[in-house]
């Protein structure tokens, strides 16, 4: 199943040749430091790895072992204090935080630990939101929110508020939001920490379907092995460092 | 979808929402009233003036600088001819309602009967051409002023101010209310006084008569003495008709208003002497053009003379207005300060509460702007909603107080007005008042905004 008119089509006219995108992310040599008065932790040291296009790459490691910094670089909402970052071939490493904004907006795609839904909006809205940035029309906006929210199993629950519904609820309409503006590369930081067992399943299942209906690339960080697809890419985190999945 | 979202953010903080538009509309509310209260006074205080003392006034060169000291060489010569130049000019014709000539003068007024006597400053008017001024509306405010109260028919009549009455004792027959005549006082001198000028009222020997005072109609009589031109006294005997408060108390104990031949008499012996042509003219719009074009033909005409707006004569309405408008512009800024404070410590709690929202928006790819936007809306829809609310209390209640026929005399008036709150009339205002409600909370919500758009987008989703 594919949408009508893909955004990229519509508002980007020029996509990204093929060939750059062989792979979705490389990280070369990233380091990040964080300063905490006289202290100096390194979240992640010489991180060097490249994401595969069009997959389900699962980022697991210990608690405080640099997986929500190494996603949060990924995304463009943090900087690395070394390294470069080439996303879908360019190099965005020095880009202007406006010029990060424009880049998310376009390629990235956000779900979060704990939903991040906007609470004075309805579902549908909620999945709108990002959509402003792309389409002038609020008809279309709202033709295109309601399809998502259809393909994540909401579609009788559009005009509720985030607080009418389930966490499971939730994360479905975060996940519709997340790929309505069909980014390149959709994250996801502890998506179901927040969740029960079987709906933490379920959630995960969702994604790695919408991944391929949307055709996207994945990263899911998580602490809970389980919830680990056997045929995913994995990116192996301890204290900052990556233990498998670098330059291979 | 950014106004939707700060509308409904005030709805869900729907107290604090009320409170800080309530502090918004509370001071709208006050400087629309107190501004409804200054145009009052521009109009009403405007009104009485121009009714007073018409819109222009003509005097010969130099008077207002130099002809208290020598009021002789600084009369209008020939106001007729000075009027009727005015009159033909075409460009201003349908402008001047009324041109009227005045002639101030001084003297010694005695009440014989009383034998008590007074130095006064009078004037002479037109009677007709006052009592026609007395109806201008030029802004249409419905307020007339006071009859001058001088009858046509009788040449001799006067209008004098209530303390004068009072201390001539005459204020028994005028029968004016706060009008009382003095506890009886030994009055040897004054007596004296009236002997002596007596016998100068000319073609009037009849001395028993003038003593006794006994007019058939009742009202009293005074004589009036004033130097004429040629430095010998004159006398006239005049009939008090009524008398009339002025606004100031100096003027109220000395003042007489009496026709104007009767004024010329007594100083000239005829009446084509002036102080000055008072013009009044149907729109105050049109003042300084009409005074520019009146200046051009005097000039042209050779005249003498020069004409002025009646603010530049008397200061009395400039600083009347002038002070009130001073008042608003200090209430309007303690107001407003406080608005600002309200609407940052507002602002400031909505980021404050939606730091994690602020990061979830910019991690979906907004920039700043966005966030800064979102914020500045709903401070704006307290603002508007706030001055609307300001606008309907401060209607409502102007329209109330305006119904109490609440009086107040301003400085320069001897009677009170009606206070009327203006708040629809002055639409700039009004206008201002309410843009400027909504300017101050969008430019006081600029700080707390830009803080909000400035927060760092991985410890904003990190916020509790
Ligand atoms: N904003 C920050 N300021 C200071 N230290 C931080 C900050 N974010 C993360 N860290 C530290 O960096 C390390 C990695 O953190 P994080 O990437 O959140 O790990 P994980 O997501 O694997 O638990 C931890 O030691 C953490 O304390
Ligand atoms: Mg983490």
């Amino acid at each position: 199943m594919n949408y009508a008119t893909p955004i990229s089509e519509l508002e980007h006219p020029a996509p990204p040749p093929a060939a750059a995108k062989a792979e979705t992310a490389s990280f070369r040599s990233i380091s990040k430091q964080y300063r905490l008065d006289a202290v100096t932790v390194d979240a992640l040291n010489d991180v060097t790895c490249a994401l595969p296009l069009g997959e389900t790459t699962f980022v697991v490691g210990p608690s405080g072992s640099g997986k929500t910094t190494f996603l949060n670089i990924l995304g463009l909402i943090d900087r690395p204090s070394a390294g470069r970052l080439v996303l879908l071939g360019e190099d965005v490493t020095d880009l202007t935080d406006s010029e990060a904004a424009d880049f998310r907006s376009r390629h990235i795609g956000f779900i979060f630990q704990s939903f991040n839904l906007i609470p004075v909006l309805s579902l549908r809205e909620n999945v709108e939101l990002p959509l402003l940035r792309h389409m002038r029309s609020s008809r279309a906006r709202r033709q295109r929110a309601s399809h998502y929210l259809d393909a994540v199993g909401l579609a009788d629950m559009m005009e509720r508020r985030p607080g009418e519904t389930s966490g499971g609820q939730r994360q479905r309409a975060a996940i519709a939001r997340a790929l309505v503006t069909e980014p390149d590369i959709v994250i996801a930081d502890e998506p179901t920490a927040n969740l029960d067992t079987g709906t933490s399943s379920e959630i995960v299942a969702l994604l790695d379907r919408m991944k391929s209906t949307f055709n996207t690339s994945v990263v899911i960080c998580t602490h809970n092995i389980d919830l680990i697809q056997p045929e995913s890419a994995l990116i192996q985190i301890t204290d900052g460092r990556l233990v498998n999945g670098g330059p291979n | 979808m950014v106004w939707t979202i700060a509308f409904r953010n005030l709805i869900k903080n729907g107290r604090r929402s009320i409170m800080t538009m309530l502090a918004i509309a509370i001071g709208g509310f006050a400087a629309l009233l107190f501004g409804g209260f200054v145009t009052s006074i521009w109009f009403g205080v405007q009104t009485s003036m121009i009714q007073d003392q018409g819109n222009l006034q003509v005097y010969r060169k130099g008077f207002l600088q130099f002809g208290a000291a020598d009021p002789e060489a600084y009369t209008i010569v020939d106001w007729r001819r000075a009027a009727e130049t005015i009159g033909a000019i075409e460009t201003i014709r349908d402008d001047i309602v009324v041109i009227t000539p005045k002639l101030d003068l001084g003297g010694i007024a005695g009440n014989v009967a009383a034998s008590s006597n007074k130095t006064f400053f009078g004037t002479g008017v037109v009677a007709a051409d006052i009592d026609r001024m007395r109806q201008w509306d030029g802004w249409r405010i419905d307020q007339p002023g006071l009859a001058s109260g001088l009858s046509d028919n009788r040449g001799n009549g006067v209008v004098v101010g209530v303390g004068m009455a009072r201390m001539l004792g005459i204020c028994g027959p005028l029968e004016i209310a706060e009008c009382t005549d003095p506890p009886r006082l030994t009055r040897g001198t004054v007596t004296g006084e009236a002997d002596t000028v007596a016998p100068l009222v000319e073609g009037d020997g009849d001395l028993s008569a003038l003593r006794s005072g006994g007019p058939a109609d009742s009202l009293p009589r005074l004589n009036l003495l004033a130097a004429t031109t040629t430095g010998l006294p004159n006398i006239a005997r005049v009939v008090v008709e009524t008398a009339q408060s002025q606004a100031q108390r100096a003027v109220d104990n000395a003042f007489v208003m009496m026709h104007f031949d009767q004024a010329g008499e007594l100083l000239y012996g005829d009446s084509r002497q002036a102080t000055a042509l008072l013009i009044q003219i149907r729109s105050p719009d049109r003042a300084e053009f009409v005074k520019a074009e009146i200046s051009k033909t005097l000039a042209a005409a050779g005249l003498d003379l020069e004409v002025y707006h009646f603010t530049e004569v008397d200061p009395t309405f400039s600083r009347i207005f002038g002070m009130f408008s001073f008042l608003f512009a200090v209430v309007s800024i303690v107001l407003a300060i406080v608005i600002v404070f309200t609407i940052v410590n507002t602002v400031s709690m909505s980021v404050i509460e939606r730091v994690r929202e602020i990061g979830t928006i910019r991690a979906l790819g907004f920039r700043k702007g966005f966030v800064t936007r979102l914020f500045l809306a709903e401070s704006a829809l307290i603002g508007l909603f706030g001055a609307v609310l300001a606008l309907i209390g401060a209607i409502a209640a102007a329209t109330l107080i305006n119904a109490m026929g609440v009086q107040w005399t301003p400085p320069s008036n001897a009677a009170p007005l009606t206070v009327q709150l203006m708040v629809l009339q002055n639409p700039a205002l009004t206008l201002a008042v309410v843009a400027a409600l909504a300017a101050v909370a969008v430019v006081a919500a600029l700080v707390p905004t830009r803080r909000a758009a400035r927060l760092n987008i991985v410890e904003s989703l990190h916020h509790a």
